[in-house]
C-alpha cells in the first residue's frame, strides 16, 4: 500500500526523496503505473483463455451450430420428454440432496458449537477429514455398504425392522444417500461460521422475557441461522446440479441427472449438439444461482459489521 | 440458553449430543469401512470378514495396470501441482498488488473454474483436444487438472500474500537488493505457508480427479481413479478397496503435513 502510494505521487516531488536510491520504480507516467505488474497476469490469462475460455465457448456454441443453426436442439431438450424427464431428475435430486444434507448438517454444526472446544476442533476434524477423502473412494464404499447382502441391509435384518433385503443401490435412494453423505461438509462449515458468531446473550434474553425452549429455537435461534443456512444450502444445491461421478454409480438409468446425460450424449451418440445444449443450460443454472449466492453474503446480520 | 450447554435441560442436551454422534459416524463410516474391507479375505466383500489378509495388497502391487496407473497418477499430481503453483504466483501478485481497473472481474475469472461443472470444463477440454490429437496423453491430463487446481493455488497466495507488508520487501531494496533477490529472498519465504498450502490443494485436487481423468484417459494412458472406475463398472472385486484406501491414505497423509505445518507457523507468528 506504501510504496504504491509514493509511487502515485510520483513526479518531481517525489524524484527528490528517492533519488539516491536505485531501481524503486522509474518515474514513468501514472497510466503507465497504474498497470505496473498487470504483465504478471499473462501467463494465467492465456493458460485459461486458450485451455479453459475458449473450449468452453466454443462447447456452448455448438449447442446452437450442430447439426443445422437453430435452436433445434433447445427444442428437443425440453420437447422429448425422455429429456424433460431428465431436467426433472436433476432438480428433484438436488433438491432432496439440500434437504437431507442440511437436516444432518444442522445438528452436527449446532453440537460443533456447543461443546467445549478440544472437542469441536476435533469433530470438525472428521468433518473436513470426509470431505478430503477421495470422493471416488467413498462412493465405492456406499456401493458395497449399500449393496443387496451389504452391511445396511443385513443390519437392518437382523434387528427386524424388514425381512427382505431392500433395493437401495441403482436407484433414486442411493443416489441421495450417497450425496447427501458427501455434502454434509459443505452445509457444515458455514453453518457453524455462523452459529459461532451469534451472541448466546439473544437466547437467554429471549427465554427471560418467557419465550419456551421451542419458541426460542424457530423464533430466535433458527433466524439468526438463516444466513448461514441458505448460503450452505445454495452452495450444495448448486454442486448437486453438477455432480456427474456419484450418480452415475449409485443411480440407475431411469434416474439420470443432467451432467450424466451430457457425457452420454458425448461418449456413447457423438451428438455433440445436443449435449451442448445440455450444457448451456447446465451452466447458465449455475452461474444464475451462483450469483444469487454472491448477492446474500454481505446480507449477513450476524456478519463482521454487526459483531460486538 | 440454545447456545449455553448448562442452561439447556439434560433431555435436550442428550438428544443433540446422540443425534450429532450418530451423524459424525456416518461421515466416518465409509472411510474406516473400505479400509477395513481391503484387509478382510472375502472376495464378495463379505462384513465383518471371515479373516484378515494381504492377498488384495499383494494382488494390486503386482498387477502391472495398477501399478503403472497409480504411477501416471503420482507423476500427473506433481507435475500440477508444480504448473499451478508456476502460474498461481504470478497471479496472486498482479492481483494483490496491482492498482489497474477490472482487478474483481478478473479475480472472478480465475476462480470461475471452481463454479462451471467439472462435467462441463470436462466435455469442453475434451472437444479441444479430440480436434488437437492430445486424448491419452500426459500433456491432456496435466492442463485439464491445472485448470481446476489453479483457483485453490491463487487463492490460498492471495490469502498469505494479503498479510505481508510490502514495506518489508522495499526495505530490502532500500538496503540494496534488486527488486527480484527481494521477492526471492523477502516475501516468498514470508508467504510460504499460502504456498504450501495451495501446492498441497493442487495435488489433493489432481489426486482424486475422476470426471476430467475419464474424459482425457485412453486404454494405454490412465490415473488410478481412472482405472478405479473402469474396474468398478465391471465388478466390486476387494482390489479397488485397495486403491481406495491409498487414495485415502495420501489424502490423509498430505491433510496432517497440511495441519502439521499451520500449528508451526502459529508457533512461530
Amino acid at each position: 500500500m506504501s510504496a504504491s502510494a509514493t509511487q502515485h505521487t510520483g513526479g518531481a516531488a517525489g524524484a527528490a526523496g528517492v533519488a539516491t536510491v536505485p531501481a524503486i520504480a522509474p518515474q514513468a507516467p501514472s497510466r503507465l503505473q497504474r498497470w505496473r505488474g498487470a504483465g504478471n497476469l499473462l501467463p494465467a490469462l492465456l493458460f485459461l483463455g486458450l485451455f479453459f475460455l475458449a473450449p468452453l465457448i466454443g462447447l456452448l456454441l455448438r449447442g446452437v451450430l450442430e447439426p443445422v443453426p437453430g435452436l433445434g436442439n433447445y427444442e428437443q431438450l425440453f420437447a422429448n420428454s425422455a429429456y424433460a424427464r431428465v431436467l426433472f431428475n436433476t432438480f428433484s435430486v438436488a433438491g432432496l440432496v439440500t434437504l437431507f444434507s442440511l437436516l444432518l448438517g444442522f445438528p452436527l454444526a449446532w453440537a460443533i458449537t456447543l461443546v467445549p472446544r478440544g472437542w469441536g476442533r476435533w469433530m470438525l476434524n472428521i468433518v473436513l477429514l470426509s470431505m478430503w477423502t477421495s470422493l471416488l473412494a467413498r462412493t465405492y464404499s456406499w456401493l458395497v455398504l449399500l449393496q443387496a447382502s451389504g452391511v445396511v441391509n443385513k443390519a437392518l435384518m437382523a434387528l427386524g425392522i424388514i425381512d427382505q433385503p431392500l433395493e437401495m443401490v441403482h436407484n433414486l435412494t442411493g443416489v441421495v444417500i450417497g450425496m447427501s453423505y458427501i455434502m454434509i461438509p459443505f452445509i457444515v462449515l458455514p453453518l457453524q461460521a455462523t452459529m459461532q458468531a451469534i451472541d448466546p446473550m439473544i437466547l437467554q434474553a429471549g427465554s427471560i422475557c418467557g419465550a419456551s425452549p421451542w419458541t426460542n429455537f424457530f423464533r430466535v435461534f433458527l433466524p439468526l441461522c438463516r444466513p448461514g443456512l441458505f448460503s450452505g444450502g445454495l452452495m450444495v444445491f448448486v454442486m448437486s446440479l453438477g455432480y456427474y461421478v456419484t450418480p452415475a454409480l449409485l443411480g440407475g438409468a431411469q434416474n439420470m441427472m443432467l451432467p450424466e446425460f451430457i457425457i452420454q450424449q458425448v461418449q456413447s451418440f457423438l451428438n455433440w449438439g445436443l449435449a451442448s445444449a445440455g450444457a448451456a443450460l447446465l451452466v447458465a443454472i449455475t452461474l444464475v444461482l451462483f450469483y444469487f449466492y454472491l448477492k446474500l453474503q454481505p446480507e449477513s446480520p450476524v456478519g463482521a459489521s454487526n459483531a460486538r | 440458553m440454545l447456545l449455553t450447554p448448562n442452561a439447556m435441560s439434560r433431555r435436550m442436551r442428550f438428544g443433540l449430543y446422540f443425534t450429532t454422534g450418530v451423524i459424525a459416524l456416518f461421515l466416518l463410516l465409509p472411510i474406516v469401512f473400505i479400509v477395513l474391507l481391503s484387509f478382510g479375505s472375502s472376495q464378495w466383500l463379505v462384513f465383518p470378514p471371515p479373516g484378515w489378509t494381504f492377498k488384495w495388497y499383494g494382488q494390486f502391487f503386482s498387477n502391472p495396470d495398477w501399478m503403472s496407473a497409480a504411477l501416471t497418477s503420482l507423476k500427473v499430481a506433481v507435475l500440477t501441482t508444480v504448473c499451478a503453483v508456476a502460474l498461481g504466483l504470478p497471479t496472486a501478485f498482479a492481483l494483490v498488488r496491482g492498482r489497474f481497473p477490472g482487478r474483481e472481474m478478473l479475480y472472478g475469472l480465475f476462480t470461475l473454474p471452481m463454479i462451471v461443472p467439472l462435467v462441463i470444463i470436462a466435455v469442453a477440454v475434451y472437444a479441444l483436444f479430440l480436434k488437437l490429437g492430445y486424448t491419452g496423453t500426459m500433456f491432456a491430463f496435466v492442463v485439464s487438472h491445472v485448470i481446476v487446481a489453479l483457483p485453490f493455488t491463487i487463492i490460498s497466495i492471495i490469502n498469505s500474500l494479503k498479510l505481508f507488508d510490502q514495506s518489508i520487501e522495499d526495505a530490502a531494496v532500500i538496503c540494496g537488493a534488486s527488486r527480484l533477490q527481494a521477492v526471492f529472498k523477502v516475501t516468498f519465504p514470508a508467504i510460504r505457508p499460502g504456498m504450501v498450502a495451495g501446492a498441497l490443494f493442487a495435488f489433493l485436487v489432481s489426486w482424486d480427479e475422476v470426471v476430467l481423468s475419464v474424459m482425457m484417459a485412453s486404454p494405454t494412458l490412465q490415473t488410478l481413479p481412472v482405472k478405479m472406475w473402469t474396474t468398478l463398472r465391471q465388478d466390486l472385486t476387494p482390489v479397488i478397496a485397495v486403491a481406495s484406501t491409498l487414495l485415502i491414505g495420501l489424502s490423509v497423509l498430505v491433510m496432517v503435513i497440511a495441519a502439521a505445518l499451520r500449528r508451526r507457523n502459529e508457533i512461530s507468528a
